[in-house]
């Protein structure tokens, strides 16, 4: 993944197909969990973990993120959600000390979901996302395709970059108008970009066939996981813990 | 072998026969549109199983066909490292994006970590293993390229322009590569555009409208820079200057012909009288004080730079891949705002300025004029700028007029912009920027991907416009380009400018030039061993005498 950071810890040595099926399960919980308690305590073992995957510098880039989730979560399920006996009214707007818990406790779980998806990213390089994908047995085409998108995202937006700058050189002014007057603007942007685009994958068709991608004879490995006692003792206790939360 | 494009009114390749012997190293030359990528591309079958066309002909590789139903399996035996080698990088450190390559051939895990370090150290690069391919400079992506191709085993390289975007130093490095594998290899086909380095070849075979129409030892054809450069192809200024003094032009290296030259009793005049310097008359144009700019999240590019850049000057900015110069120029029209410091154009802080504004008084032409083409007609294109300044309907058709005229598409307005050629597209992208008459045109890489008379039409363009006043600056790799058209060139590394004169001042200390991973050109090579200063083979001439 683009936002992968290149440490030796225990989280970037697990197993990829544990930390895929780990993150499932993981939001699978999040989701069953309904307490704001819960929650908390869900989210106190996901930063142990981004501590653990020393993943805070990234967390840092979407801090304001994490900020405004929190914030407009407990703003609006507190004020929107009828539940319990509200101590505040004005008109549609209602506060209870149910409202206000739920607020929290879905603060908590997005939260909880968007920085176990960036500890992932942070501890999973693309090649290995693939490699998981294989180990839980999609086809290697698949699993190379869908880690491929990940790693061209960031190469599409910077030759995007690369376009608007060549039109705003020239005087097209993306900011100024209302909506209907800048829909046409990008008509100087949207042709480069697609005439890139169908260069770029052709280009990349090409290039993968040169490296000899679609070889007939069984692939082999360069990385090197072996799945062990810690993956199953991993995997074994969140699926117990879901177990009991969902037959709860 | 012919290959014909699918709606195309001429074939690609026409009735080309070729035989490469085992352990050659050969160089195809020839100009932009010639076939040699078309050629490349057959080699591995990648024509026509990705392109759309009529092949007639065939082709075997170390006596089995190749059949374009599987270009892995071809891949095995001929390498193909593009020109645009970013789109053959895929994977997120060196050391898995050479692995790649055997991954796919299905080499045991036991064997593939050797082959992997033999691979980089080939290259230039052990050590490298952990780096992600992105943060690699231009030279060292390109090694890994051939790296990660060369890790697969393939009895031929194939090398299609593998320095366009190579700093001297770094085209240097791809040559003797080449030079050293070929006693490892069973074979070498590099497509090139540069003569200087192509005298390592064992061939050169120049190609013309699809056809071979020279094949041979490099030393026959580069001592007939006539033929040369009426293919499009840029003659060896060693060549050149003994034409122009009347001596063979047999000797092909510089030593040789500064000896040649000082036999046959030239010797170097007296150098003229020194003229005043007009550049401090200049009004300051671009005043940048203590420049630094940080990529969010990145690193510096820039690091604090002061310069003063005057009306009328013509400015090459030079240096290693990614030395900071096109995020410098970036700074002239608003493109970046700095992250210290202060840039000033027209006497204004760029932070003052409106970007669409400013960009009528700067002219940015992009390297890659595809970056902006968009409408359906030449016309429409170059009318694009004008329209954006709100200029009335009479004005924009006189401005697209005189802007088409000036690159020499006069006529053109209607034509399908994306049916021109790539000397002809990057003429466009300057019309496109002229309409607007701009003060300062910056130029980003002009001459990449053209071949010779593609590079001295645009270039010749520019001194037209300077000539007119307006001031240019130009970043590029080409230095006989910075010694022939700049006046002033500044040298930068890591972000720094290390080297700020005269271009004759710049080409003086050949040593740290070399440090800064640049080489002057033959011709002022030359013309240090006889005494000589000169930038170009016609001012050398004036200044030898018998």
């Amino acid at each position: 993944m683009f936002l992968y950071l290149p440490y030796d810890t225990v989280l970037h040595r697990i197993h990829p197909a544990t930390k895929i099926v780990g993150l499932f399960l993981m939001l699978v919980m999040t989701v069953a969990l309904t307490e704001a308690w819960q929650q908390l305590i869900v989210l106190t073992g996901v930063l142990t973990l981004t501590a653990t995957g020393r993943a805070f510098r990234n967390i840092r880039r979407i801090l304001p993120l994490v900020i405004t989730v929190m914030l407009f979560s407990c703003i609006t399920w507190s004020l929107f959600k009828r539940v319990g006996d509200p101590f505040w009214t004005a008109g549609p707007l209602t506060l209870s000390r149910e409202s206000i818990e739920f607020g929290v406790a879905m603060a908590f779980r997005l939260n909880t979901m968007l920085l176990s998806g960036m500890i992932f990213v942070t501890c999973t390089r693309v090649e290995e996302f693939s490699y998981g994908l294989r180990a839980l047995g999609l086809p290697f085409p698949v699993s190379f395709a869908l880690s491929l998108a990940f790693r061209l995202v960031p190469l599409f937006f910077s030759r995007i970059g690369i376009i608007v700058q060549a039109q705003q050189s020239r005087g097209l002014d993306l900011k100024s108008g209302n909506l209907v007057q800048r829909i046409p603007k990008y008509i100087p942007l949207l042709v480069p970009i697609f005439v890139y685009a169908i260069r770029d994958t052709d280009l990349l068709a090409m290039a993968l066939e040169s490296k000899g991608f679609g070889f007939r004879t069984a692939r082999t490995e360069y990385l090197r996981f072996v799945f062990g006692w810690s993956d199953g003792l991993i995997i074994g206790m969140l699926i117990t813990i879901n177990t009991v939360i969902w037959m709860a | 072998m012919t290959f014909t494009y699918r709606g195309a009114s001429r074939p690609a390749l026409q009735n080309v026969s070729y035989r490469h012997h085992p352990g050659e190293f050969i160089a195809i030359m020839g100009p932009t549109g010639a076939g040699k990528s078309t050629f490349c591309r057959c080699l591995n079958g990648l024509i026509p199983a990705f392109t759309k066309g009529t092949l007639i002909g065939e082709m075997t590789v170390m006596g089995e066909p190749v059949d374009p139903r599987s270009v892995y399996r071809t891949a095995q035996r001929i390498g193909l490292v593009f020109q645009d080698f970013e789109a053959q990088l895929f994977s997120t450190n060196v050391e898995l994006e050479v692995a790649f390559t055997l991954e796919n051939f299905a080499v045991s895990p036991t064997e593939m970590r050797p082959r992997v370090d033999q691979a980089l150290k080939r290259v230039g690069l052990t050590g490298f293993g952990a780096r992600d391919p992105s943060t690699l400079s231009g030279g060292e992506k390109q090694r890994l390229a051939i790296a990660s191709v060369l890790a697969g085993g393939p009895s031929v390289l194939v090398m299609d322009e593998p320095t366009t975007d190579l700093d001297p130093i770094g085209k240097r490095d791809i040559f003797a590569l080449c030079a050293a594998l070929r006693n490892e290899i069973k074979g070498i086909v590099l497509v090139e555009h540069e003569t200087e380095h192509v005298i390592l070849a064992d061939r050169l075979v120049i190609v013309s409208d699809g056809r071979i129409v020279r094949s041979g030892p490099p030393s026959d054809t580069l001592v007939d820079p006539e033929f040369l450069e009426g293919l499009g192809v840029r003659p060896l200024q060693t060549t050149v200057l003994l034409r122009k003094l009347g001596l063979p032009s047999e000797s092909l290296g510089v030593e040789d012909t500064a000896e040649a030259v000082r036999r046959a009793g030239w010797r170097a005049a007296p150098p003229p009288a020194p003229q005043a310097t007009p550049v401090s008359t200049f009004e300051p144009i671009i005043e940048i004080n203590g420049l630094t700019h940080r990529y969010a999240g990145g690193g510096t590019a820039v690091s604090d730079v002061s310069l003063t850049l005057h009306r009328g000057e013509f400015v090459a900015v030079v240096g290693q891949n990614g030395c900071g110069k096109t995020t410098l120029v970036k700074h002239f029209n608003a493109l970046h705002l700095p992250s210290k410091g202060s840039v000033k154009v027209l006497g204004k802080d760029t932070r003052d300025w409106a970007l669409p504004e400013l960009g009528r008084h700067v002219g940015y032409v992009f390297q890659n004029p595809d970056h902006q083409i968009f409408a359906d007609t030449v016309g429409e294109e170059v009318a694009f700028s004008p329209k954006n300044y709100g200029f009335s309907t009479d004005e924009i058709d006189g401005r697209v007029r005189h802007a088409l005229e000036i690159v020499g598409l006069a006529g053109r307005e209607n034509d399908d912009p994306f049916a021109l050629t790539k000397g002809e597209r990057q003429q466009l992208a300057l019309a496109s920027v002229l309409a607007t008459t701009p003060v300062i045109l910056v130029l980003d890489e002009p001459t990449t991907g053209l071949d010779y008379h593609g590079q001295t039409a645009i270039l010749n363009l520019v001194r037209k416009l300077n000539r007119t006043g307006v001031t240019v600056i130009m970043v590029t790799h080409t230095m006989w380009v910075v010694a022939e058209y700049a006046e002033r060139c500044i040298v930068m590394q890591g972000g720094h400018v290390v080297l700020d004169g005269d271009v004759y001042a710049c080409f003086r200390d050949p040593g740290l030039l070399a440090s800064l991973a640049l080489q002057a050109p033959e011709v002022v090579r030359i013309g240090r061993l006889l005494g000589v200063e000169a930038r170009s083979v016609e001012e050398l001439v004036s200044r030898l005498e018998k």
